[in-house]
């Protein structure tokens, strides 16, 4: 079954087969939801990823509870491989800062989470905003606009506390370069043009898209502000066709 | 969701899957996911060491654990099925 799985979806890394859900067991992982006298269901796991360090511990894992929604691989590799080249990127210039976006992967499935990465790198001298902060300055952020996208989230490493003298107040900055990751959720989409799923979620059809997206900052120098920015980008991403079912046994 | 429900649904859906029941609606479909997915639990925590274990792949070919691990550990992924 495996082999004829692999074989169709060009998969090149081991398939492991747990045979009587012992490995899901030994995890403490098997649905127990599924009665044992369920022919086609027993023995599945709650489906989920470990990311684990060579020596077999678990440094992050992520399951959710809809199975709708999975994980991408290449989110993991973009939060954790150093120089990990997953999806496109995109670079933005501005007068006191250069920043790239890049993305995981350059095409997903509906319903797939891809990793999300900006790095901003900063002039001398300059700064822009982390939060906490006043309602008065610009707290720098990113945030995609698009229906493709359901969820997302970006984390900021904690920003430094710096006395400016010039406007006489403590304030979270970033300086020299910042690197933020993210998660966006592309959106669930029917796998199979049936009503009962059609009225859950509508349809997203396969093609290029552009996903848009916009970045918004404030620089600021020891003595002086420029006026808060928002810079808009685009980054093309392809949606995959929905998978299709497993190849079945030859008859 | 008790037990017993769970197993009710699980064993329904499937029968009409296969075309031998009534037509599926939107809160029957609801009901079935929220039976497989109701308490759900996720295994050994952030920090854990995992079992160690040993598996055959799609090839035939045995596997331990430590022969899977690359320079920088391993993405171990469960999934549901892949017959359906």
């Amino acid at each position: 079954m495996l082999n004829r799985f692999s074989t169709a979806y060009k998969i090149d890394f081991p398939m492991l087969s747990d045979l009587g859900s012992k490995v899901i067991r030994a995890f403490g992982i098997l649905n127990t939801n599924v009665p044992e006298d369920h022919k086609m269901m027993y023995g599945m796991p709650w489906p989920g990823d470990y990311l684990l360090t060579p020596t077999g511990v678990v440094r992050e894992k992520t399951f959710l509870r809809s199975y709708e929604y999975r994980p991408s691989a290449s989110q993991v590799l973009l939060r954790h491989v150093k120089d990990f080249k997953g999806g496109n990127t995109v670079s933005i210039e501005a007068d006191m800062l250069e920043a790239t976006v890049a993305l995981s992967a350059d095409r997903c499935f509906p319903g797939q989470e891809l990793g999300v990465a900006l790095k901003i790198g900063l002039k001398p001298g300059w700064h822009i905003y982390g939060s906490p902060l006043p309602d008065n300055y610009q707290v720098t952020d990113l945030i995609f606009d698009s229906d493709l996208i359901d969820e997302q989230s970006l984390e900021f490493p904690a920003p430094a506390r710096k006395l400016l003298k010039a406007l006489g107040e403590n304030l979270s900055v970033y300086e020299g370069s910042v690197r933020a990751l993210g998660k966006l959720r592309v959106r669930w989409s029917p796998p199979m043009p049936v009503p009962f799923l059609e009225a859950i979620a509508t349809t997203i059809k396969p093609g290029l898209y552009q996903i848009g997206g916009t970045l918004r900052f404030q620089a600021c120098s020891d003595t002086v502000c420029e006026m808060p920015q928002e810079i808009k980008f685009t980054l093309p991403m392809t949606v995959e066709a929905g998978i299709p079912p497993a190849p079945k046994k030859p008859a | 969701m008790d037990v017993a429900t769970k197993a009710q649904i699980l064993h329904g859906m499937i029968a009409r899957m296969g075309g031998g029941g009534a037509p599926i609606t939107t809160p029957d479909w609801l009901d079935f996911v929220e039976a497989q997915n109701d308490g759900y639990r996720t295994g050994p925590e952030v920090g854990d060491k995992v079992p160690d274990f040993t598996l055959s792949d799609q090839n035939g070919k045995s596997w331990a654990l430590h022969d899977l691990m690359g320079p920088n550990g391993l993405l171990l992924v469960f999934s549901r099925s892949a017959d359906w």
